[in-house]
């Protein structure tokens, strides 16, 4: 049985050879810059992006509307230091087959690369309520948006406060 | 310095013991990784490579130490120097810079960038009112520079004295100090002033819960350490039986071992019992030796802590162990206690960070995640990390120095509940 | 660190129809991005970039981490059980390795 990664693995890798070999015949033209070339390797650092960008780049014109109750972010007013960092999520948004949250996505603003991550549900998820532990780079905004079935999205925002330096322990 | 004869008192039985059919085990040679001993190389401290070890530069071979009576400079009397002229700009760069101390970490001043302050000692945000006059002045001067000449009981390094402040350094702070007064601004941020900050909430979460807490997961691997045959044809496990059986033997730990005629750790015990028994090498820092330490103390969780410090041997190192605690060394000739007891820095925030205090027991959540680092430190790694800030080299992992300093510090949790490994930030 | 040890944690005593809280854990130093003279140092950094759970071999969870969620990545998400059957929850980094936990949910 293939696993979903499994089988998305395999065809990345092939996706990825392919890209691969096209690059190196783009390089023997000179159309591609080796930077390009190394990009196809998915742990290649990405360039630094504005959270203003990564919004874009993940919802286009589209604008989230505050949840207000209907999503409960809880992370620390006060983290003592950046690397871990938990999130919690709770959220009475529905879980409809024809209505309910596809993604939810976590983004810290002030990180070079402000999204941490991108989950999938699907409406057997049944309820949203959901844990992770995140990297800040320092002070700064955490969002919480959840994107429907539909494309809407709910955002919620708390600023979490990363103290630096002393040593403690 | 009794502490030094004892030592000797050591070497000598030890070669004793050489001549004699040997009554007791040797401990004098470090049985730490290489890191972790901390010897000297070209002059210079061998520390452990990877953070927070790895990004100090410093090397304090010249500072008193534990082991040592390298004389620490009497207090200086200084006299404000007439020709130097004070920058408040370069004073409040200096004042907030990590390099020199920072004296953020102990003292607050004005403004929004200010972050973290720490309350360990004097708010100074209005120590302009009460320093304006130049015999004032000259008093400041002499404070930063050796306060030992004003306050003999002071527990601030003699900035000058010892090297760390210039004399043009000090006349900038100086002149920045001189700033920081009239009424105070309004406090944008509460969590800004460590007077006002709400303490830090345990966000980790459960510590005990393998999905939560990695190292529970390392220590649980270390069952493979546990039962493994060594060079000599025995594991732990052919003497001691299952895990389980060790429920409630590290809850009496450190303890005084008459085969080792000094004050052991579980993880000292791994480093010398468990790799002459077994012929293993368990060296204290190393990975195995952590994670069996851990998995060991882990069969003790929820039980009190029940170290003894009655008998006689016990009562001694408890009492070397204080004394320790209490002595002043390195180059900012701080002790364990400026940090730790209540009515020095104890409960109080260096920097963004809340100080653990004497106390309320510091020891019970060993060895821990350290959650910044990614790793798992027991009591001394956490101890030797401690000599940063005092501006001393670290002695090796598996030190008695730092076994009875232990047992002083775990007296406090006695009757507290263990619960390892903790999650720290 | 040990890497790729996966643990997984479900309540007891599920029903039919409850919606079940996973915790699973997967020990991965997430190995952090480098600066030199101001610019990332250019390499294959190694870390989970994908998470997928199944039950009963339908994929009911899904991530993609990037190196700002922790070392040794944590993740809590629901599932609804309708039927018992065997939760599987594999981690893949960018080295390529795939590392897989798995735990059977019994009414």
């Amino acid at each position: 049985m293939n696993t979903p990664i499994e089988s998305r693995a395999r065809r990345r890798a092939l996706k990825t050879l392919a890209a691969t070999g096209m690059a190196l015949g783009g390089l023997s033209l000179g159309l591609l810059t080796p930077a390009q070339v190394l990009a196809a390797a998915p742990g290649m650092p990405l360039p630094d992006e504005a959270v203003a960008d990564t919004l874009v780049r993940l919802f286009g014109d589209r604008k989230p509307q505050p949840a207000g109750e209907h999503i409960k972010l809880d992370a620390p007013l006060i983290a003592e230091n950046g690397s871990v960092v938990p999130i919690r999520i709770e959220s009475d948004l529905p879980m409809a087959a024809d209505n309910y949250v596809k993604h939810v996505y976590i983004i810290s603003d002030k990180n070079r690369r402000p999204l941490n991550a991108k989950f999938t549900l699907t409406p057997e998820s049944g309820r949203l309520s959901m844990a992770t532990n995140v990297r800040m780079a320092g002070t700064t905004d955490v969002r919480v948006i959840a994107e429907m079935s539909d494309g809407t999205l709910w955002e919620a925002k708390q600023e979490v406060k990363v103290t630096v330096g002393g040593c403690g322990g | 310095m009794k502490h030094q004869r004892m030592w000797i008192v050591g070497l000598a039985a030890a070669a004793f013991a050489t001549v004699q059919a040997a009554d007791f085990v040797d401990t004098n040679q470090s049985r730490a990784t290489p890191e972790a001993q901390g010897g000297i190389v070209d002059g210079k401290q061998k520390r452990y490579a990877g953070p927070p070890f790895g990004g100090v530069p410093n090397d304090w071979s010249e500072w008193p130490g534990y082991r040592d009576d390298k004389p620490y400079p009497a207090p200086q009397q200084a006299t404000l120097p007439a020709d130097l002229k004070g920058d408040a700009d370069n004073g409040r760069k200096l004042y907030m810079s990590r390099a020199k101390a920072p004296c953020t970490g102990c003292h607050l001043i004005r403004g929004d960038d200010v972050w973290p302050a720490g309350n360990v000692s004097t708010d100074h945000q209005q120590i302009g009112d009460r320093y304006a006059t130049p015999e004032a002045e000259a008093v400041l001067y002499q404070y930063i520079y050796d306060s030992r000449v004003i306050n003999p009981q002071s527990f601030m390094p003699p900035w000058g004295t010892v090297g760390i402040l210039s004399p043009q350094e000090i006349v900038d702070i100086i002149a920045f100090l001189k700033t920081q007064r009239g009424p105070l601004p309004e406090e944008k941020d509460p969590a800004r002033n460590p007077n006002t900050r709400p303490l830090p909430e345990n966000y980790f979460g459960d510590n005990l819960d393998p999905t939560n807490n990695a190292a529970v997961v390392l220590a649980e691997g270390a069952i493979d350490t546990w039962t493994r045959q060594g060079p000599k044809g025995k594991s732990c496990a052919d003497c001691h039986g299952e895990i389980e059986k060790m429920q409630g033997i590290a809850a009496q730990y450190p303890k005084y071992f008459p085969l080792y005629r000094r004050v052991m750790s579980m993880e000292d015990l791994v480093a010398w019992h468990g790799a002459d028994e077994t012929g293993l090498e368990l060296p204290s820092q190393g990975a195995e030796n952590i994670h069996l330490a851990l998995l060991i103390r882990m069969q003790s969780n929820g039980m009190p802590v029940a170290v003894d410090i009655e008998s006689p041997e016990a009562k001694a190192a408890y009492e070397r162990g204080k004394a320790l605690y209490y002595q002043r060394v390195g180059q900012r000739n701080h002790a364990c206690a400026d940090c730790h007891d209540a009515d020095r820095g104890g409960g109080k925030f260096l920097g963004g960070r809340l100080l653990g205090k004497k106390t309320d027991g510091m020891t019970r959540h060993f060895p821990t995640l350290r959650t910044n680092f990614a790793q798992i430190w027991d009591m001394r790694k956490r101890m030797q990390w401690c000599m940063t800030p005092l501006g001393m080299n670290y002695l090796p992992a598996d030190a008695v120095e730092y076994a009875e300093i232990e047992l002083y510090l775990t007296s406090f949790d006695n009757g507290k509940p263990i619960s390892a490994p903790g999650m720290r930030h | 660190m040990a890497t790729g040890q996966v643990r997984i944690r479900v309540p007891d005593g599920v029903k039919a129809g409850d919606v079940v809280t996973v915790r699973v854990l997967v020990t991965h130093p997430m190995e952090v991005l480098r600066m030199e003279g101001g610019k990332p140092v250019e390499k294959n950094y190694n870390f989970i970039h994908r998470m997928a759970a199944t039950y009963n071999g339908k994929t009911v969870f899904e991530a993609e981490t990037t190196q700002a969620v922790s070392q040794n990545p944590f993740f809590s998400f629901p599932v609804k059980v309708t039927e018992p059957g065997k939760l599987q929850i594999q981690f893949e980094d960018t080295e390529g390795r795939s590392y897989t936990g798995e735990t059977d949910i019994k009414f």
